[in-house]
């Protein structure tokens, strides 16, 4: 999409995945991170990780099977803290332990095969060697994040204030979390090739930590985080190619950095030791 | 007619299979001002919650302001107004006092509606009837508990409801700003809206009759009319004969 702005097919495509990554994650990670949704986050990333290993072993798609089974996760959580009657962390950290153990399993019994030679771009993600379509799959869920934030902008403030009183309130908030859940696993499932499963974490919450040192109401952090994630990105695909290091740590590592220089800066934190 | 009507209902939290509340019938009509009493863990919070459908009632009917809660408990809660008792909001809460008064307006909009003027209108009246339009600008989460509590009020005042649950509303107000909420819904009363509270604090009662329900484990133990002034005593009667 950007190849007539950049020559190089290869960086355009690096530049364009970053992008619709960036997007998507860092407004998804607005509501994560306001909603102490951290921990899905995480635990569906780990679940995509684990579909992916489970779609390699399987020889068929590793990206839908790491859509299928983030998505199916995310399906479960609801359900299983309920009927177990735990705390829904709880519940993840059994989800969260169950995936890492058999994306391992998998990976290892892979390389004992000897066909483990992929198993790595999916920890650590690879924005070089992309297809089109996935770039089409990010470029599409990123407006599917945009789509449902101004759609149901008023449901998705009411569950960011409180679950408890936006249900009281007669709002339909369980269809709005339940197509929230949807949106994370999907946009964590694809953006695993980019990022990798271990780094994509960054991306869900530290450009929405970053944007709110700066912001004190919702609808600029939804502004704020992904336009700080894309820049952020975007220089980091840049300096990545020009200095030929890591694309996808080098962005974790700038974006963490602008974490800490937002943390120094934060107008917040000045406004608040003013006022007390 | 009644707006609320729960017979031989029984309820019992997701996952558990003891029901909180047995067998318990109830009726409250309009302008009734309905007081809860009853010791600790006696289910009132309990039944507020299956008035307005966010407990699962297991058996038994329950029909308020013309649905019936079982099945169609967000139309329900769309016209019943509810103060929480426990609420806790963190400091960088991202919503001003104004936001929050908002949001009582959207269940009653519905998914994908905008709010409109009308509703804008309503959420500035109800700040101004409950006299914090000083803080409508703050977030919630920088307000002291009392204020919370009347932000919260002021959030299902906007909603105009035609029933109002209020769980210990008093708890973390001081006088004056108990005899302030006790006239706003001595208002509503008069307007027609019942009222259901449930209190430990009997002194600023209005004086007029008092519907009282006293429960006891999930029960009602008393269910009379009675003036103001003999709620405390047979409430504090009631739970020494247990
Ligand atoms: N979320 C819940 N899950 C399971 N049991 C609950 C829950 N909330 C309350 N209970 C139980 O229901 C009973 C009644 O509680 P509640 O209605 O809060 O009493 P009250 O408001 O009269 O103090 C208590 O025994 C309490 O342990
Ligand atoms: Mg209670």
């Amino acid at each position: 999409m950007l190849e007539p702005l950049i020559q190089n097919n290869v960086v355009c495509h690096a530049v364009e995945a970053m992008a619709f990554a960036s997007i998507a994650c860092s407004i998804l990670g607005v509501v994560i991170s306001r909603m102490n949704l951290a921990s899905i986050g995480f635990t569906m990333s780990h679940a995509a990780f684990a579909g992916a290993s489970i779609g390699m072993f399987l020889e068929t798609n590793a990206q839908m099977a790491a859509i299928a089974f983030s998505v199916g996760v995310a399906a479960l959580i609801g359900p299983i803290s309920d009927k177990a009657k735990m705390a829904a962390d709880a519940t993840l950290g059994v989800l969260f332990a169950l995936c890492m153990a058999l994306a391992i399993f998998l990976i290892s019994y892979m390389q004992y095969l000897g066909k483990g030679l992929s198993a790595s771009s999916l920890l650590f993600g690879d924005v070089i060697s992309l297809y089109r379509e996935e770039i089409y799959a990010l470029a599409a869920v990123s407006l599917l994040t945009i789509i449902f934030v101004l759609l149901f902008y008023k449901e998705i403030c009411a569950i960011m204030f409180n679950m408890k009183i936006a249900q009281a309130s007669g709002m339909r908030v369980q269809v709005v979390y339940y197509i929230l859940l949807f949106i994370i696993a999907l946009s964590v499932a694809l953006c695993l090739n980019i990022v990798g499963g271990l780094l994509i974490f960054v991306w869900l919450v530290t450009p929405a930590s970053i944007a709110s040192q700066f912001c004190f109401d919702v609808r600029s952090m939804f502004i704020v985080a992904p336009l700080v994630a894309l820049l952020v990105s975007a220089f980091g695909v840049w300096a990545g190619f020009e200095y030929t290091l890591p694309i996808a740590p080098l962005v974790a590592l700038l974006l963490t950095g602008t974490f800490g220089l937002a943390v120094m800066l934060s107008t917040k934190r000045k406004v608040t030791t003013r006022t007390h | 007619m009644s707006i609320i009507e729960l017979e031989g209902i029984y309820t019992a939290y997701e996952g558990d299979d003891k029901p909180i509340i047995r067998d318990l019938t109830l009726n409250i009509g309009r302008g009734e001002y309905v007081v809860i009493g009853g010791p600790n863990s006696a289910g009132k919070t309990t039944l507020l919650e299956s008035i307005n459908g966010l407990v699962k009632i297991t058996h038994g009917r329950a029909n308020v302001c013309g649905f019936d809660v079982r099945r169609s408990g967000h139309d329900v809660r769309k016209k019943v107004g509810y103060v929480v008792q426990n609420f806790y909001f963190d400091p960088f809460t991202p919503f001003t006092t104004q936001q929050v008064v908002m949001m009582g307006r959207y269940g009653r909009l519905g998914l994908l509606k905008r709010p409109l003027e009308e509703d804008y209108k309503a959420a500035e009246r109800a700040i101004r009837l409950v006299g914090i339009e000083d803080l409508a600008q703050k977030t919630i989460g920088t307000l002291s508990g009392g204020q919370q509590q009347k932000v919260m009020i002021a959030h299902n005042l906007a909603k105009e409801p035609e029933v109002m649950l209020l769980d210990e509303p008093f708890s973390n107000l001081d006088f004056s700003a108990r005899e302030y909420l006790q006239a706003i819904l001595l208002d509503l009363v008069k307007g027609g809206t019942p009222i259901v509270i449930v209190s430990h604090a009997f002194d600023g009662l209005p004086d007029i009759r008092i519907h009282l329900v006293v429960m006891n484990e999930g029960r009602i133990t008393k269910d009379i009319c009675c003036p103001a002034q003999a709620v405390e005593d047979i409430v504090r009667k009631s739970s020494l004969k247990q």
